[in-house]
């Protein structure tokens, strides 16, 4: 996957790496933590050339190499402190709790990065979690330190205390490579750029000698043009397209309960719901997708009063698209024609006639999909899991899309997709509010609401926000962290 | 050694009366084997065909030696198959009901209601269903019309166990249904979200499968030995789970894997009578066979090629 790559990154220097999905950037970044042997190459730590052969996870560590992953690998049921000593080579066989908190304390103040080092990591916030995980990696010395997207999961208030911490680190002389495709971070955080494309080093320079939008092409191969904005939604008329009246549910904590929430989508219309993990969006995905019975409240399409079952929800024109490949209902070990016909089984007389599928219509349906949706490879025998996450998401928003649906709620639509992937999502979304659907888009992506919604709200521990037309970024963070997830 | 092998041969294929023995036993393999493949496909971990087996038996006796003894055979056969059948939903359901209604593990209920059969087939033996003369623990013969009709000791429940796995075949693959239990099987969650629920699933599947195993043990008392006692199924139940992983999963595969754990149980005992070889020693080639084919398996799955990645970098 990666094809004579080199990279170099000096003491006190924060170097980006960009790329799209599946350009290597985390295959040459698991080869410097050991995870990978390479076929051939030359590393040189420290000035210190080592033998590739010798390398592996543990000399990685014994060379002071350190990586934050992108999932957290901390155990939720241990306070910072113990996970900081969990799986240390150099700990002993006692664990004296105040030393370690006093040693975790220091650790933290020494590097300014703040962690309530005595609390359970599943108490933390995702932030906190992360500085958590930084300071683990410093905690066993480490000089070179790899953040891997670390900002995939933070706010932007969250995400620029982040930048600000790194800096320090490098003032204190440590390495650090940013892995990340957003060009607006690379430009916060970085002082040189390396930038992957299909395993290959496309360009290595300093940021402050590029612009966005000549990142943009180095990493895409092409130009990406604008985002085409559509006209403005006519004015309202009539009943909404999609209505939510006091709903309110249990939640998997206090702060994700939803609270009689109250809103309404037009046709025609985006609107954008903002908030961070765990303030009910979850909770709010679930009922709209018919899986979780809200304790109070009702849901209405087109004015008409809905049970919440999946079933009733499609049939009643509204379709769910979630980019978690489990919510968005795609069956890993199934084909990609099988995926396709998924949601159809009870009642898509194209499909299924009298308890029997039609095979031949599922594939020829998913072939026609495959084309118009562009996805890769366009074969509807093939077992989805071997697909990549864009275009297994590609097939997902080919079968929402299918029945032209009154109303779609998308769910973080684009996570995990590469550029190309997401502006694709994008414009079908686009394409179907210009086309008279009403779309109610949940993301954790700032970006992604800012760019696509007429009307944006925030869900801050269950409860709706207005927000205002205009409101600049620092703005929304802070009223979505005001509530607070602490 | 060879001697025990060449017992072994002969005793499973080695001539005609050795075949008639090994299609005996692979008859209630095939089906009972069948109900866990179906199980297991739903995601349903169906540990108990043996109980759903005896449960069937103990029903089938019920109808042939105390509620319809006089009936005419073409009513009465029937009737038996029926009544397995419903014994064999009853226990089956009853693991289904309990995971639908409160989210008890069917892994748990089933095996637990294996010992609830086996007792009452015990307690039934010794009381109601016990023989007019009262000296063993055991019912009363079947009456002749209630016999299974058979060619030679072969009797006609394996013609309707081949047949099963034909019809079980169509229904995993051709049918809704079977769509939906595949799906509920491989993605429980994102079925949820596709509007299929699992648990409904679960508890139709585990009424299926739960019949079929029930019907096993109906073939086996009305076919094979005509009344019931204690000892009747002997751990069918649990080999069919081999014969399924064996078959893996695939309806039309649980014949050949029958068919091989079949021939295991008829030549064991030609062993056990010839070359003194105790059967347990065929268990222990059974319970490598298993090995054998869960480690194939899970090889397979690791050996799958990773195409994604090779075309995430191509796309």
């Amino acid at each position: 996957m990666l094809d004579d790559v080199s990279l170099d990154v000096a003491s006190g220097e924060v170097l980006a790496l960009l790329g799209e999905n599946g350009a290597g950037k985390s295959t040459l970044m698991n080869v410097l933590c050991g995870l990978v042997k390479p076929d051939a190459g030359v590393l040189e730590l420290g000035g210190e050339r080592i033998d590739l052969a010798q390398w592996g996870p543990r000399a990685a560590l014994a060379h002071a190499v350190g990586m934050v992953h992108q999932h957290s690998a901390l155990v939720p049921a241990l306070t910072v402190a113990e996970n900081l000593r969990f799986g240390d080579p150099q700990a002993g066989l006692w664990f004296h709790p105040r030393a370690e908190q006093r040693a975790a304390e220091a650790l933290s103040r020494r590097f300014g990065l703040e962690v309530p080092v005595g609390r359970r990591v599943e108490d933390l916030s995702p932030g906190q979690r992360q500085r958590a995980e930084i300071l683990r990696a410093l905690g066993r010395g480490a000089r070179l330190l790899i953040l891997d997207e670390p900002t995939a999961v933070l706010t932007p208030n969250e995400a620029s205390a982040l930048f600000s911490a790194v800096r320090r680190l490098c003032e204190a002389g440590r390495a650090v490579i940013f892995i990340s495709h957003k060009l607006s971070e690379v430009e916060a955080v970085a002082d040189r750029v390396t930038i992957l494309r299909r395993g290959r080093v496309v360009a290595s320079l300093a940021v402050r000698d590029l612009a966005a939008r000549e990142l943009g092409r180095l990493m895409l191969g092409r130009d990406l043009p604008p985002l085409a904005r559509r006209a403005p939604p006519a004015p309202r008329s009539g009943e909404p397209a999609l209505a939510l009246q006091g709903l309110s549910t249990s939640g998997a904590s206090e702060a994700s309960r939803l609270r009689g929430l109250a809103l309404e989508v037009f046709a025609g219309e985006i609107v954008g719901l903002v908030g961070i993990d765990g303030n009910g969006q979850r909770e709010l995905e679930e009922v709209l997708a018919g899986v979780r019975r809200p304790s109070a409240g009702e849901v209405r399409v087109a004015g008409r009063r809905v049970a919440l079952q999946p079933r009733a929800l499609r049939r009643a024109g509204l379709a769910h698209l979630s980019g978690d490949r489990e919510s968005a209902g795609l069956v890993r070990g199934m084909s990609l024609a099988q995926n396709f016909i998924l949601k159809g089984s009870w009642d898509d007389r194209r499909f299924f006639r009298h308890g029997r599928i039609d095979q031949a219509a599922a594939r020829r349906a998913t072939q026609a999909a495959a084309q118009r949706f562009g996805i890769v490879p366009p074969d509807p025998d093939l077992d989805i899991a071997l697909l990549s996450g864009g275009n297994a998401q590609k097939l997902a928003v080919a079968r929402e899309l299918d029945g032209e649906p009154a109303v779609l709620v998308a769910v973080n639509p684009t996570r995990g997709l590469d550029v190309g992937s997401a502006r694709f999502v994008h414009e079908q979304l686009l394409a179907r509010s210009a086309a008279g659907g009403a779309v109610l888009l949940l993301s954790t992506e700032l970006d992604e609401v800012l760019a696509l919604a007429d009307r944006l709200l925030a869900l801050v521990r269950g409860e709706l926000r207005e927000i205002e037309a205009g409101a600049d970024r620092a703005a929304i963070g802070a009223l979505l962290l005001g509530a607070g997830a602490g | 050694m060879s001697d025990a092998l060449l017992a072994l041969l002969s005793g499973s294929v080695g001539s005609l009366a050795a075949w008639e023995a090994t299609l005996r036993e692979t008859t209630p393999l095939l089906i009972t084997g069948l109900a866990v493949a179906l199980a297991f496909r739903g995601g349903v971990w169906n540990i108990g065909a043996e109980g759903q087996l005896l449960a069937g038996a103990l029903c089938a006796t019920i109808v042939a030696t105390r509620w319809c003894v006089d009936a005419p055979a073409w009513l009465l056969v029937p009737a038996v198959a029926l009544a397995g059948a419903f014994g064999g939903a009853l226990f089956g359901g009853i693991a289904g009901g309990l995971r639908a209604a409160r989210g008890v593990s069917e892994v748990i209920s089933t095996i637990l209601l294996n010992f609830v059969a086996g007792s009452l087939v015990a307690l039934a033996i010794q009381g109601p269903l016990q023989e007019a003369a009262r000296a063993y623990p055991k019912s009363d013969p079947f009456p002749a019309a209630a016999l299974l009709p058979s060619l030679g000791r072969v009797h006609v429940g394996l013609l309707v166990a081949l047949a099963l796995v034909w019809l079980a075949h169509v229904l995993v693959f051709r049918t809704a249904f079977g769509f939906r239990l595949r799906a509920v099987g491989l993605a429980p969650k994102a079925a949820r979200f596709a509007g299929i629920s699992p648990e409904r699933i679960a508890l139709t599947t585990l009424v299926l499968s739960g019949a079929l195993a029930g019907l096993a043990g109906a073939f086996e008392v009305a076919g094979v030995t005509g009344q019931l006692y204690a000892g009747l199924s002997a751990g069918t139940g649990y080999t069919a789970i081999a014969v399924a992983l064996l078959a893996r999963l695939q309806p039309l595969w649980v014949i050949p894997s029958a068919l091989l754990f079949g021939a295991l149980e008829a030549g064991a005992a030609a062993m056990q009578r010839e070359a003194g070889v105790p059967a347990v020693v065929t268990q222990i080639v059974q319970g490598a066979v298993i090995l054998l084919a869960v480690g194939v398996s899970i090889g397979r799955r690791r050996a799958r090629p990773r195409l994604d990645r090779a075309s995430a970098e191509a796309g």
